[in-house]
């Protein structure tokens, strides 16, 4: 007993985990970044007029978002950098859907204009709070994540006339809620402690 | 320029939205389940269940949405 236990103090204290470098040219950012590729063929589709083939490709957008998590889990790629180049391919690849669906009369325009308003102040409350916390974490937002589905939700929506009006109006009021909400944790809530190191990029 | 006629696009569209209004619904009223009995002065606990909620509320108005495409409400 005495000689384990002695063996037991002998042996040195685990060292502490090393920050893993994770080169940003991985499997998982390369299918984020092909997100952008189905925009061309998106814009394409609603200019002349094919709404099916835009709801098809704004689906194989929305399904290579989910591609990315995926291929970041199976290749162990996951880093700060790849969140944040998620969320920001989110936002430009939905956002410039919606407002190409304004810009052919496929989306109502005062909806759109409100969802995309709130989404550049979710934005800035992100840069707020990654200011406030001293580190460039993507924020989790539960709430935020559905109403990001939502936002896919939409697109297709506009593109294949479904009950347009009616997403489209509910849609801004559901962000309002979620956006007042995550503004005051982000800006009036402490801290909580830093999450555990991620790969950080090359 | 169709990819498959009408009638199965609209299918197709009540699938999507309505089917899975109806799996994120049971999805995150069981999450919201899992919570009771959670601290509640636990920030994260609390942003959890308020996410749960907003999903069910999203969720919601998925459903209704299917209903009214259909002439049914």
């Amino acid at each position: 007993m005495a000689a384990s236990e002695a063996a037991s103090t002998s042996q040195p204290a685990p060292a502490a985990p090393a920050h893993r470098v994770v080169s940003p040219w991985n499997p998982a950012n390369a299918v984020t970044a092909s997100r952008f590729l189905t925009l061309p063929f998106f814009v394409w589709a609603v200019d002349h007029g094919y709404h099916q083939w835009a709801t098809l490709f704004i689906l194989v957008c929305g399904l290579l978002d989910k591609v990315d998590g995926l291929a970041a889990r199976v290749f162990d790629c996951r880093s700060t950098f790849g969140e944040v180049f998620d969320a920001v391919t989110d936002g430009l690849c939905y956002g410039f859907a919606l407002v190409i669906c304004a810009a052919y009369g496929w989306a109502p325009l005062a909806p759109t204009i409100l969802v995309i308003v709130l989404g550049l102040g979710n934005s800035a409350l992100r840069f707020a709070y990654a200011a406030r916390a001293h580190r460039t974490v993507n924020y989790k937002s539960y709430a935020m994540e559905r109403l990001v589905a939502y936002t896919g939700y939409l697109i297709g929506i506009a593109t294949s006339g479904f009950e347009t009006l009616y997403f489209f109006w509910l849609f801004p009021v559901c962000m309002a809620i979620v956006v007042a909400h995550d503004a005051k944790r982000m800006l009036v809530d402490p801290l909580p402690p830093a999450p555990a190191p991620r790969g950080v990029a090359a | 320029m169709n990819v498959v006629s009408d009638a199965v696009f609209s299918w197709f569209l009540t699938f999507l939205v309505g089917g899975l209004s109806a799996a994120w619904l049971v999805y995150d009223i069981r999450n919201l389940t899992k919570l009771r009995g959670a601290d509640a002065r636990d920030a994260l606990v609390r942003d959890r269940r308020f996410g749960y909620i907003v999903g069910i509320v999203v969720a919601l108005i998925g459903l209704v949405g299917t209903a009214r495409y259909h002439g049914l409400v």
